[in-house]
């Protein structure tokens, strides 16, 4: 007896060929069914369930609770400087949700006031519905405890619209600083860094008597990844201003992926961009990188106590990714342009 | 001294002092021929850079009276309705606005010689670098008076380039679309004007 192989279809009946492609139809039909069942937002596509075209179907497994509570690797110092860090968060999707359930977690260990938010806050649409699902939804215990969220505009957010909401706390501006304790922020507008903005940027810098000069934008001035990659001319427009001006450390997002780069000249860079979306494989090379994580969501916590920044990358389940220590350095003795 | 040696030296004074005063003339001849041409690009530039600014400023007015920008609100809904009412009064009375109405002939031929020396400089690779990392946007139809797609990204805008474009009031920017560059305006979200393939193909 021999047996038919998909190969001997075309020699054999029409008929068999036929049931080979329905079979084919009804499992991609079952697999986008079971997707669809999956989420509660319901923008996802039949393709998600293939693993050709999908993301990643190890990230959507549902998030599983850490038995022993939050593992915490901050040292919670008195006095200390504790927040928050995420990035390209605002989709609404559960994934969202779920990244938003570990921080309201963490925050009840930890204890941080405010949030900073690395861009992309709001994904596709910028009406009340959109700020209210992508946004006042998911962090709604973090806003009800009082936690402050300051705000950085990604590529997909509306500049318009979002600097003049108030919980984002951008006081009507497109770029702005902050202060707690000992440490200066300075949020820019990487998709817009205008002569004003530059001119601002040093200006700031230099008049800041903080003892940590941290900033926070969009686009990577450094990356690996494939995606997007850093943005050249933006790196050769703003860093020679941080060198000038004594900046410690950078955050960005855009890359969907948690990224921990190799310090520059006494500037340590994080990516963050993966607190709702995630690009998995994404890293093209480890030239740039300490440790890189694109296989799933998540966020930071960070304390910064005297001259040390404590961190902790935690994912969409509650495992740490990576944590460390890096001391603030002191900056190059370098002149001023202005 | 002879007479003779005296007139000599007289007329070899006279001869240097005349080729001074010929070599003084040449220079200065040399010299305002050079620099008459640099002043007149000078004052062709900055009537055209005072006709942009005046048109911008007539922009600005326009949508001042059509309620201006919003001030910061809790409420995502407030800040939604304002943008409609503004953008709907804007848009009633500039219902004949259309391409080149801030981007004249003569200003568009001035951004376009600026953004094909900003691309063809020292910078150019990492501007276009940086441009095919910023999820390029492709696909819109740009229109005078409609709005910029709520859904779509807006690519952002290099730093160098726009180092080397007039500089806009804080809530109108220049916008990359495809190879088309947009005015916009934030506050509206509406497209003020374009100039099409702005951008030099790579």
């Amino acid at each position: 007896m021999r047996y038919l192989h998909h190969r001997d279809l075309p020699k054999t009946r029409p008929v068999a060929r036929l049931r080979w492609l329905l079979c084919g139809v009804l499992f991609l039909v079952v697999a986008g069914f079971a997707s669809y069942s999956r989420g509660p937002a319901g923008t996802r596509t039949i393709w998600n369930a293939v693993p050709f075209f999908g993301t990643t179907l190890q990230a959507d497994a549902p998030p599983q609770a850490n038995a022993s509570g939050p593992e915490l690797k901050l040292p919670l110092e008195e006095k200390s400087v504790r927040f928050a860090v995420i990035g390209d968060s605002g989709t609404g999707e559960r994934e969202q949700y779920d990244v938003a359930k570990q921080i309201e977690s963490y925050r009840q260990k930890v204890g941080f006031d405010f949030v900073i938010m690395l861009g992309d806050n709001i994904y596709g649409g910028h009406s009340p519905k959109d700020f209210a699902d992508k946004f006042e939804q998911p962090y709604k215990p973090l806003l009800d405890a009082g936690v402050k969220f300051y705000a950085s505009l990604g590529n997909h957010d509306d500049p318009g619209v979002e600097r003049l909401y108030k919980p984002f706390n951008m006081g009507g501006e497109r770029y702005y600083t902050f202060q707690k304790g000992d440490v200066g922020f300075f949020v820019l507008d990487s998709n817009y860094m205008d002569p004003a903005q530059l001119d601002w940027l040093e200006n700031t810098l230099h008049n800041s008597k903080a003892k940590w000069k941290i900033c926070y934008f969009h686009h990577p001035l450094y990356s690996d990844g494939k995606s997007h990659g850093p943005d050249l001319d933006l790196r050769a427009q703003v860093l020679p201003i941080f060198k000038r001006n004594g900046v410690n450390a950078v955050f960005s997002g855009h890359e969907h992926v948690y990224e921990r780069l190799k310090p520059e000249e006494g500037i340590y860079y994080f990516i963050l961009g993966n607190s709702a979306k995630l690009m998995t494989r994404d890293f093209s090379s480890t030239q740039n990188m300490v440790v890189g994580k694109d296989t799933e969501r998540g966020f930071m916590i960070v304390e910064i106590a005297g001259d040390n920044l404590y961190f902790q990358t935690i994912s969409r389940v509650g495992e740490t990714i990576d944590s460390g220590t890096v001391a603030r350095q002191a900056p190059a003795p370098t002149q001023s342009s202005r | 001294m002879s007479r003779s040696i005296r007139i000599a030296l007289r007329r070899q004074l006279r001869r240097q002092t005349c080729c001074a005063y010929a070599l003084l003339l040449i220079l200065c001849v040399a010299g305002f021929a050079q620099t008459k041409p640099d002043s007149a690009a000078d004052q062709a530039e900055a009537r055209i850079l005072a006709d942009f600014g005046s048109r911008i400023r007539k922009y600005l007015e326009a949508r001042q009276n059509a309620g201006g920008a919003p001030k910061p609100a809790k409420e995502a809904e407030k800040l939604a309705d304002h943008r409609k009412q503004t953008a709907a009064k804007l848009r009633a009375e500039r219902t004949d606005a259309k391409r080149g109405d801030i981007f004249t002939p003569e200003i568009t031929r001035y951004f376009r010689e600026q953004i094909r020396a900003t691309f063809a400089g020292p910078e150019g690779a990492k501007i276009r670098a940086s441009l095919r990392r910023a999820e390029p946007v492709r696909g819109i139809v740009l229109k005078v008076n409609s709005a910029y797609p709520a859904t779509l990204p807006l690519q952002s805008t290099p730093p160098t380039l726009l180092l080397n474009l007039p500089r806009l009031p804080k809530e109108l920017e220049y916008r990359i679309v495809g190879r088309d560059m947009a005015l916009h305006d934030t506050v509206t979200n509406l497209i003020v004007d374009f100039i099409p393939n702005a951008i030099p193909a790579s």
